[in-house]
């Protein structure tokens, strides 16, 4: 639980907001507005404790096989690796656009060939994926992400300004990458789809390998007491150390999974519409600032919140 | 139902299963072309049989993390490694997967088909791989990458859902452990095509939808025991329906 409060603890100390608060003038409005996004944060993390006390309560085993909760077919698997693809792939670009001109241009090469390789592997999983929902009968074009993801909620502050928090941002995304992957396994073989478990398997790998890869870095760069493997519960945002199953999930030879809805709701910050994003790297001027309405859906489809995640459904 | 009837059910059903693989019709073609020196140890060490279900994949991933547990103790042993780093990463590998190793002796139980010293190792094999620092790491590499394919491959077999949870949460580890050491290596984190034991037209379609750089393919159980007897590690006999 301890990772959550931390997340919540981010948010509310957000170096960020007291800057902004700052620099501008102190309306009435504004104080208002910083007062809401605190309650905000103290709802969401209020929310987190009581879903995983009933987590929890279901991660129990269930005999004879031990179950990851929540059936979900595997268009619904691909739908949802697709939302945190494109999540990921947006990620990654305004990365690169900051290496270019904005906080991240200063950083070490090795860095730099890092965001540009990891990135072309997530654009290369959007497009896959979305060729894959497409023979599934679904429409990838109706998966969206906010046009200004409010990516502050990762670490409570602009993630792109410098590459120490960026690492870290990013450590976080690719390793709860994986644990997502991972808590689709028992969906899939289930459904008895194989190709697409075989698809959910040969990604899942590659995130295991980015998340290596970043952690690495921070180690050899930034000389972070950190490893490619996961040696603490608390260098992740999900629940690493399940309880309940015959796999030691505390011991770093193993690593966790997050179910759908796990993930969701840590991503629900990210992709929540109430949250204004008071990050300087808004790439372009939009009228969503941060959130996605009906008007973002295409012809056809309509929005539909999902946990914490949005969809726009056929 | 009568035994007998019971029987030739399971037999076809397992057929079938082979069937989907393409393996039936090669299998006894494939006996055959085992490397000779494999197929010559008969008297003194145990032939490994891996069956086409669950418990032949789980016993065949105790093989491999029993090479790459013995690899590691290996390595460190040979003090040819000797940045403090390099060290500490092969020392911690070897526990994860000496960690592995036991959880799937207990997973397996009785129904394990090899111990620990039925393996028997070739020196000249392993010392070949143990010659110096690059070669240390580069092995290293080899052998995770092969850890990740291999459990890959063994995704779509696997029928019982436990063990699908606990093989993703091995492979995942094994990704980890290939990225790290290919990072201290200076290498890309990721698989390059020309780099891959397997290249792209013997890779078996139907459990390979994706493929490239970006994605990590799944090996077929032979393709596996092809790429580990080329390493030369050990004596022991391989076969089963599982890897014909």
């Amino acid at each position: 639980m301890a990772i959550f409060s931390n997340f919540a603890v981010n948010q509310a100390t957000n170096p960020m907001q007291s800057h902004f608060q700052f620099s501008s003038t102190k309306s009435l409005e504004q104080v208002s507005t910083r007062t809401l996004s605190l309650i905000a944060s103290a709802a969401f993390f209020l929310l987190f404790l009581v879903l995983f006390s009933f987590i929890s309560l279901f991660t129990t085993p269930i005999t004879p096989a031990y179950a990851q909760t929540a059936t979900l077919t595997p268009q619904q698997v691909v739908e949802y690796a697709l939302t945190l693809e494109k999540l990921e792939d947006d990620f990654y670009r305004r990365a690169v656009r900051a290496t270019q001109n904005g906080g991240l241009k200063n950083a070490p090469k090795l860095a730099k060939d890092v965001i540009a390789n990891y990135g072309r592997d997530e654009a290369q999983h959007v497009v896959d994926l979305s060729a894959v929902l497409t023979s599934l009968g679904g429409n990838p074009a109706a998966i969206t992400i906010p046009a200004n993801p409010n990516y502050t909620a990762i670490k409570g502050r602009n993630p792109f300004a410098n590459i120490k928090d960026f690492l870290l941002a990013l450590q976080y995304v690719e390793d709860l990458g994986v644990s997502a992957y991972k808590g689709q396994v028992q969906n899939l073989q289930a459904s008895g789809n194989d190709t697409i478990l075989a698809g959910a398997l040969e990604i899942h790998t590659i995130e295991a390998r980015h998340a290596a890869g970043i952690r690495y870095l921070r180690q050899e760069l930034l000389d972070a007491d950190i490893r490619p493997w996961i040696r603490r519960a608390n260098e992740v945002v999900y629940n690493e150390n399940k309880k309940g199953f015959p796999i030691d999930f505390a011991d770093a030879a193993f690593d966790g999974f997050s179910t759908r809805d796990e993930v969701l709701a840590l991503v629900g910050p990210i992709l929540n519409p109430t949250s204004t994003q008071r990050s300087g790297e808004r790439s372009s001027p939009s009228a969503l600032e941060g959130s996605i309405t009906q008007e973002d859906c295409p012809a056809g489809t309509t929005l539909e919140l999902v946990s914490g995640g949005y969809i726009c459904k056929p | 139902m009568t035994l007998q009837t019971e029987l030739t059910e399971k037999a076809v059903a397992s057929r079938r299963k082979l069937l989907k693989w393409g393996l039936l019709g090669v299998g006894a073609a494939v006996l055959a072309t085992v490397p000779k020196p494999l197929m010559a140890q008969t008297s003194s060490s145990l032939t490994l049989t891996f069956n086409a279900n669950d418990i032949g994949i789980l016993n065949f991933a105790l093989l491999l993390e029993e090479l790459e547990s013995a690899f590691y103790v290996a390595a460190v042993k040979s003090g040819k490694v000797r940045d403090p780093q390099e060290r500490e990463y092969l020392r911690v590998l070897g526990i994860h997967e000496a960690t592995h190793v036991t959880f799937l002796r207990k997973v397996l139980g009785s129904n394990v088909i090899f111990q620990t010293n039925d393996l028997s190792f070739r020196r000249s094999g392993l010392n070949a791989l143990l010659k110096d620092r690059d070669t240390i790491l580069k092995t290293a590499v080899s052998l995770e990458d092969t850890g990740v394919h291999a459990y890959n491959g063994a995704g779509t077999l696997l029928t019982d859902p436990t063990y699908i949870l606990a093989a993703g949460s091995i492979v995942s580890v094994e990704a980890r452990h290939a990225a790290g050491v290919r990072a201290l290596l200076k290498r890309p984190v990721t698989e390059l095509d020309r780099e891959r034991s397997v290249s792209n037209a013997n890779l078996d379609p139907s459990i390979n939808p994706l493929k490239g750089r970006a994605y990590d393919e799944l090996y077929t159980p032979k393709q596996i025991v092809q790429i580990v007897g080329s390493l030369k590690l050990i004596n022991n006999p391989i076969n089963g329906a599982l890897v014909s």
